[in-house]
């Protein structure tokens, strides 16, 4: 522990500085002794790593990502280059990861009806009282509860989260989006469907809607 | 080169939509390629009236504003493969588009259809500026009524100034018994208040309802409308088509109505 490596922090993530004379085997185990250590410090939080010091193949990279992740409770985002244009780039992608996290599991409320033009766009889960008309659209980043009926377009997890889902009281959409997937209403409508409670979830690239039941909760993750 | 036709009329409410998902359609099955473009950003009514409202993606505002290419905003009909639709935006207004962008726009679909049909926003600002500035000529939808005829003489003297000269009248919702009685304006009124030609006339019937709320155009179909549009279509192709006699018919279906009352 003479100073082979060296952890600095900056504001998206943590940069190694390792010594070039040192071999790569003392490194690996000197790496695995101070973030064992610095565990509690760390805590849990998302970060970006960079290397500094020494040229490292592609394999030892991963290979010291895999180290760090095993000791601490940190989770290793991406290596990022020592490079100030793609360090900016990935600087942007984490922080948008990060606000996502703590988006789809926070929410807001609304209430009122969403007519035909009306469109709600909310970085956050949205909790809807009150109906989505055809011709209305509610956009959100997380999931979309609406009390009332769903018979406008709804897009939940805009920003790519597959895990996002639909809520409505009565699910009769003309259209819904969940990350990159889209449904659309059959153009021959049963009649008969009853108002019942009902989920749009993605499974496997395709969407679907089924009855809200004790099943289907138990599989929703957040 | 495809022929760009708008379809306008001034008053709101007399079939413009109506008349252009049902021309489209007509065209379409006589086999040529229809993009059909509904202008009226803000209201959008073609994508219901064509009953493709479930398939919106992009519309005309992404178009314009680059957004994404011509062809993901087209929505294939489901009827038939050589019709397409790009719908107007719904969360917009008017003033989202401009005359120079449509100009621009119809002469890129010039290529690859041979009609292209724009239907017009009630109205004769922005929207209607819009909706003619691409336009190669015009069918001016009228209904046989004081109001509705004298804005559709508003309309054909902006599209003169506007240097669009091939304007044809479609007389709309025409009752055939009215007009005997003499409580309505017969056609040949109407041509003669306008003075355009007229390309066809097209009876009020119960069954263009039913079309228009089931998202199915009825061109072609066996009541009196839907062979009236029929007609229309040929008429924009250059045919001389006769126009079908809604007198005889009438007394036709008032045969058919009797024999049913003594049923019950």
């Amino acid at each position: 522990m003479d100073g082979t490596v060296v952890i600095k922090g900056f504001k998206a993530g943590i940069i190694l500085v390792l010594n070039p004379d040192a071999s790569y085997e003392t490194l690996k185990k000197d790496i695995a002794d101070k973030f064992k250590a610095s565990a509690a410090f760390f805590g849990e939080a998302a970060k970006a790593v960079s290397f500094k010091g020494r040229d490292l193949t592609d394999e030892q990279k991963m290979e010291i990502v895999d180290i760090i992740q095993a000791n601490c409770s940190l989770s290793i985002l991406c290596i990022m280059e020592d490079d100030p244009e793609t360090e900016a780039a990935f600087q942007k992608t984490i922080e948008r990861k990060i606000m996502e996290q703590d988006y789809s599991n926070t929410g807001q409320f609304y209430k009122g009806n969403l007519r035909s033009g009306q469109v709600l766009d909310v970085e956050t889960s949205i909790i809807i009282i009150g109906d989505i008309k055809p011709g209305a659209k509610v956009i959100s980043k997380g999931n979309v509860i609406i009390l009332g009926s769903l018979k406008g377009n709804v897009y939940a997890g805009a920003s790519g989260n597959t895990n996002a889902f639909v809520v409505a009281l009565d699910m009769h959409p003309v259209q819904i989006r969940i990350a990159d997937t889209i449904a659309r209403a059959p153009d021959n409508p049963e009649k008969a469907l009853g108002n019942q409670t009902k989920i749009a979830f993605l499974d496997n690239g395709n969407i679907y809607i089924e009855p809200l039941d004790k099943d289907v909760m138990s599989d929703i993750r957040l | 080169m495809g022929e760009v036709i708008v379809i306008t009329s001034g008053k709101g409410g007399v079939g413009k939509t109506t008349s252009t998902a049902n021309i489209g359609t007509g065209l379409a099955m006589l086999g040529k390629k229809v993009a059909l473009i509904d202008t009226d950003i803000g209201l959008r009514n073609l994508d219901v009236v064509m009953g493709l409202e479930n398939r919106i993606v992009y519309n005309l505002v992404d178009v314009v504003e680059n957004n994404c290419r011509i062809k993901q905003a087209l929505i294939k009909d489901k009827r038939y493969p050589n019709l397409y639709l790009l719908p107007s935006a719904q969360t917009k207004d008017k003033s989202a588009v401009t005359p120079e962008q449509m100009k621009k726009l119809t002469s890129e679909l010039r290529n690859e259809f041979d009609y292209i049909l724009l239907d017009c926003p009630a109205g004769i600002e922005q929207g209607f500026k819009n909706a003619i500035a691409g336009a190669d000529r015009a069918l001016v939808v009228t209904t046989p009524e004081v109001s509705a005829v004298r804005d559709a003489d508003r309309i054909i003297g902006l599209l003169e100034s506007n240097e669009i000269r091939r304007t044809h009248l479609i007389v709309n919702r025409l009752r055939a018994d009215m007009v005997k009685e003499g409580n309505m304006m017969s056609s040949d009124d109407v041509v003669e208040i306008l003075a355009i030609d007229l390309i066809g006339i097209v009876p009020d019937d119960e069954h263009i309802v039913i079309s228009t709320n089931n998202g199915e155009p009825l061109t072609g179909s066996d009541c009196q409308a839907g062979q009236a549009y029929m007609n229309i279509c040929k008429r924009v192709l250059g045919e001389e088509v006769p126009y079908i006699d809604l007198e005889v018919t009438k007394t036709f279906f008032q045969k058919f109505a009797s024999i049913f009352k003594n049923k019950h």
